[in-house]
């Protein structure tokens, strides 16, 4: 396994912003190139400055589709080209001075320049600033959930399935050795002014790309995932203060307040370290906040290949409402339910051709904070008065508790108040 | 005004007698540290599970409470601490003076206490030097919780550059009358020194008395305390542009009243009526009613901001502001004392020092309990308040209250033991004193004693 490779695509995915994209994109299209020649070739360059490509192979990739476009006859720039594809020691500046040197020509070139070489170069050199600068432990993964290439996990949960049965719950509460109360699964009930009759809402973390529990914390525990976009905990890092439990707008974190109900050595270590080694799995230790983490350790292999792309709250759901996967994969588990459910659905095109395709309602949770979440539901979001009323299974009938500080206020030093 | 003169000895006495009552001070606050830490290490066996928090959300309870509370009090009593300092040197506000090294006492006391917070506050404080400081170069551009503790560092720093720099003067001309045995530390304060650097000093002084000015409102309790909360979108009790501003009047209420509550125990203490004079209580009490009007403007606008036609989680807020006694009660107390202030401007016979403590007591009382109210009310009422337990429930458990009384009794502590190394009060406001006092005589300040050219600068702003 090669590290650099690794670094490259970090590199790619920092940068493969699709504003930055939109903005080079409209660039192009203003002139009368080839648009889509000149984002591949600016990607492209991007590649080479990531090491992923070498020079040679660069220029052999777009040198004819140059000349073609461009119908440059003048051998200048297949010169340069081919002065790059021999390979004769340049350095990143020399290969600036060679390509700024063909702006002395004809019209044509600096045509070419403007509308392809420079963008690929602003992108190109933007990358390699990028990657010189990007010391620290591991690139901002925030932008790498808009990367169409890269992987995010994620989750589409069908709420019109859900039945409030709540096995979701106590599968991952048994799945993770969550201390009582710790529910990082939640299922609400409620009643809203314009809904009828019982409605529900799973709860899990959101896996936001922009998570605001990541921007706040003080250390780097809370995290992305840059591989897979999952938001983790390092529970070996974590100092406790809350901030991002303050942060999250859904109330997913759970802090460890006293020592776990499962002590640390009934834990199966698989289930507690992942792929890259760090203790992000299970139940946190005492003094550290804990949250859903979609299952990092079933993702890495470390649970058996056949749980790969599950998750213990997909597993234990007999109506088939929680799907997850990689949300950037057209053919993964939740785009592909999420398809199905949108074919079952048509809408009367025949007689209203304006229409959408389908009737199907589908929504992130409180998407208006910017957050970017990564759990897509289906059926109808909780309006601002809703509120929540006893589900048919309540959580102590399947021994679980609701309201954590009911737990908490026993460790509570002479104190604190139950509601 | 006392017909005794000020004198160096006075200023020495502290150092050179320890009476029984002082005993009995330091006892006492011993006790109230030592019944904390007692506690604190109780809760670093147990977990904070032994505090009245809880996670907020389904867990039905609210995950900050009393301890960010009273970091925020202390930060605010340390900071106006300073200020009040930094305001004698660059406004020439003279007649501070006397109180001027024991408000940067008590800013470098208050940020301790702060400090203290922080790491009593977290579940794993043993990490604090591995994953704060190891990742710092990532998490400073993003963690408001970071440039909290950046600045607060930068403050401490700085405070601590000014108390040295002006310590120098004083311990040379001193040393005669200060304890033999902490010769290793004045040598080490003096180190160097020579007259022709008083001047440099002085302009030093007053150049970081112009930052610290500057950083006030930009940065420290106008700035990264406040946005720890003021930039949190979806709790609605807390975010806004109006946090900085109020932040800072509390911070000026609650430093003033500190200061007002020190300088009385150091006068009786030490027999300094004729240093720190009554002149000065009053002074300091107008300046408290100039602050304590601001703060309550301030509330004033959140409520109208947020009772008028508001959206949902802000009405939801305002309901349980207008409705909640640790919101009504501390407001209640802040606007009584502002209105004895009034009183007392245009009738100042009203005026005396016991009403004067009362006055800071009752308004650090008050800011402790609206900071502490603050935070939780933030958590209570989020904006995605679907979870049937919001509001959360809280209220602090002992060891949290004895939080309160012990870094208290620390902060005693701290000057209790101060007072017997430096002397906690400056030999310029001294020599200030005898100037003047001479200058009386010659009748160049024909206003007798209770209208010193000072008192100019203040009336017109807390009449107007």
């Amino acid at each position: 396994m090669s590290t650099e490779k690794s670094d490259a695509t970090e590199t790619l995915e920092a940068l493969h912003t699709n504003e930055w994209e939109a903005e080079m994109r409209a660039l192009l299209e203003d002139g009368d190139a080839d648009a889509d020649l000149g984002m591949a070739m600016a990607k492209d360059a991007q590649r080479l400055v990531a090491g992923e490509l070498t020079e040679a192979e660069f220029a052999k990739r777009y040198h004819d589709a140059v000349l073609e476009e461009f119908d440059v006859d003048d051998q200048e720039l297949p010169a340069a080209l081919a002065s790059i594809e021999d390979g004769d020691g340049l350095d990143d500046a020399a290969l600036a001075d060679r390509l700024a040197a063909l702006e002395d020509g004809d019209m044509d070139r600096r045509e070419v320049m403007k509308k392809m070489g420079a963008a690929g170069m602003f992108l190109g050199l933007g990358t390699w600033a990028t990657t010189e600068n990007a010391d620290g432990p591991s690139p901002p993964a925030s932008t790498a959930g808009e990367d169409e290439d890269g992987t995010q996990y994620g989750m589409v949960i069908d709420l019109e399935k859900c039945d409030g049965c709540l096995a979701c719950v106590v599968a991952c509460s048994q799945e993770n050795d969550t201390s009582m109360g710790a529910n990082w699964m939640y299922v609400f009930t409620y009643e809203d002014d314009h809904q009828d009759g019982e409605n529900f809402l799973v709860r899990t973390c959101q896996h936001c790309t922009d998570a605001p529990c990541e921007k706040v914390c003080p250390t780097t525990a809370r995290h992305t995932r840059t591989e897979d976009g999952l938001v983790l905990t390092d529970y070996d890092v974590c100092i406790g203060c809350r901030y991002c439990q303050v942060a999250c707008p859904y109330g997913v974190n759970y802090f460890q307040w006293g020592e776990p109900d499962t002590p640390q050595a009934e834990l199966d270590p698989d289930h507690v370290y992942d792929g890259r080694d760090r203790r992000v799995d299970s139940r946190p230790p005492k003094g550290v906040m804990g949250k859903c983490t979609m299952c990092p350790s079933r993702q890495d292999g470390k649970m058996g290949e056949d749980k790969v792309g599950s998750t213990a709250c997909a597993d234990a759901c007999t109506m088939d409402a929680i799907h997850f996967g990689d949300m950037n994969d057209e053919g993964s588990d939740p785009n592909e339910y999420l398809e199905r459910v949108r074919s079952e659905n048509p809408n009367d095109r025949e007689h209203f051709p304006n229409r959408p395709a389908d009737t199907v309602n589908t929504f992130r949770l409180l998407e208006e904070l910017g957050t970017d979440p990564n759990v897509v539901f289906v059926g109808n979001e909780p309006g601002p008065n809703a509120t929540q009323v006893d589900g048919p299974v309540a959580y102590e009938d399947i021994g679980e508790v609701d309201r954590r500080k009911e737990v908490l206020d026993d460790g509570t030093f002479a104190g604190g108040v139950s509601p | 005004m006392s017909t005794k003169t000020p004198s160096s000895a006075d200023i020495l006495r502290p150092l050179q007698n320890t009476s029984k009552r002082f005993y009995l001070v330091f006892a006492v606050a011993a006790l109230a540290f030592g019944l904390f830490l007692a506690g604190w290490v109780y809760q670093l066996q147990h977990g904070l599970i032994v505090t009245g928090l809880a996670d907020w959300g389904s867990g039905g309870g609210v995950t900050w409470g009393l301890y960010i509370g009273a970091f925020i009090w202390w930060v605010g009593i340390a900071h106006g601490g300073i200020i009040l300092s930094a305001a004698v040197r660059l406004l020439k506000m003279d007649r501070y003076m006397p109180v001027a090294r024991l408000a940067e006492l008590l800013t470098i006391a208050g940020l301790s206490a702060a400090g203290f917070y922080i790491i009593v506050h977290m579940g794993r404080p043993d990490r604090m030097v591995t994953s704060i400081l190891g990742n710092y170069h990532v998490t400073v551009h993003n963690s408001p919780l970071v440039w909290d503790v950046t600045v607060i560092t930068l403050y401490f720093v700085m405070t601590a550059t000014y108390l040295l720099l002006t310590l120098r003067y004083d311990v040379t001309r001193l040393r005669e009358g200060l304890p033999n045995r902490f010769e290793p530390l004045y040598k080490l304060l003096t180190l160097g020194y020579t007259e022709k650097e008083d001047e440099v000093v002085e302009r030093m002084v007053w150049w970081l008395a112009l930052a610290i000015i500057i950083m006030a409102p930009l940065l420290l309790h106008g700035g990264v305390i406040p946005w720890l909360f003021a930039l949190i979108p979806t709790m609605p009790g807390w975010f806004g542009a109006i946090q900085g501003p109020q932040f800072l009047t509390i911070a000026l209420t609650s430093a003033i009243s500190g200061v007002i509550i020190l300088s009385f125990g150091f006068r009786k203490a030490y027999d300094w009526d004729h240093i720190i004079t009554d002149d000065i209580f009053r002074g300091l009490t107008l300046w408290l009613g100039f602050f304590a009007m601001l703060f309550l403007w301030l509330q004033l606008q959140q409520l109208v901001s947020g009772g008028f036609a508001a959206p949902i989680d802000q009405s939801v807020t305002f309901d349980s502001k207008v409705t909640h006694p640790a919101y009504v009660i501390p407001m209640g107390m802040v606007g009584l004392t502002l209105a004895y202030i009034f009183a007392q401007t245009v009738r100042p016979s009203l005026f005396t020092k016991a009403r004067a403590i009362i006055a800071a007591v009752a308004v650090l009382i008050a800011t402790l309990v609206e900071k502490v109210y603050f935070v939780v009310a933030g958590l209570m009422y989020p904006t995605f308040g679907l979870y049937e337990a919001t509001p959360g429930a809280y209220f602090p458990s002992l060891i949290e209250i004895s939080s309160v009384v012990g870094t208290i009794g620390m902060v005693t502590l701290f000057f209790l033991l101060v007072a017997k190394v430096i002397p906690v009060v400056e030999l310029h406001a001294i020599e200030h004193l005898n100037e003047t006092r001479e200058g009386e005589h010659d009748g160049e300040r024909g206003g007798g004693d209770s209208e010193p050219l000072t008192e100019t600068a203040t009336e017109p702003e807390v009449t107007a």
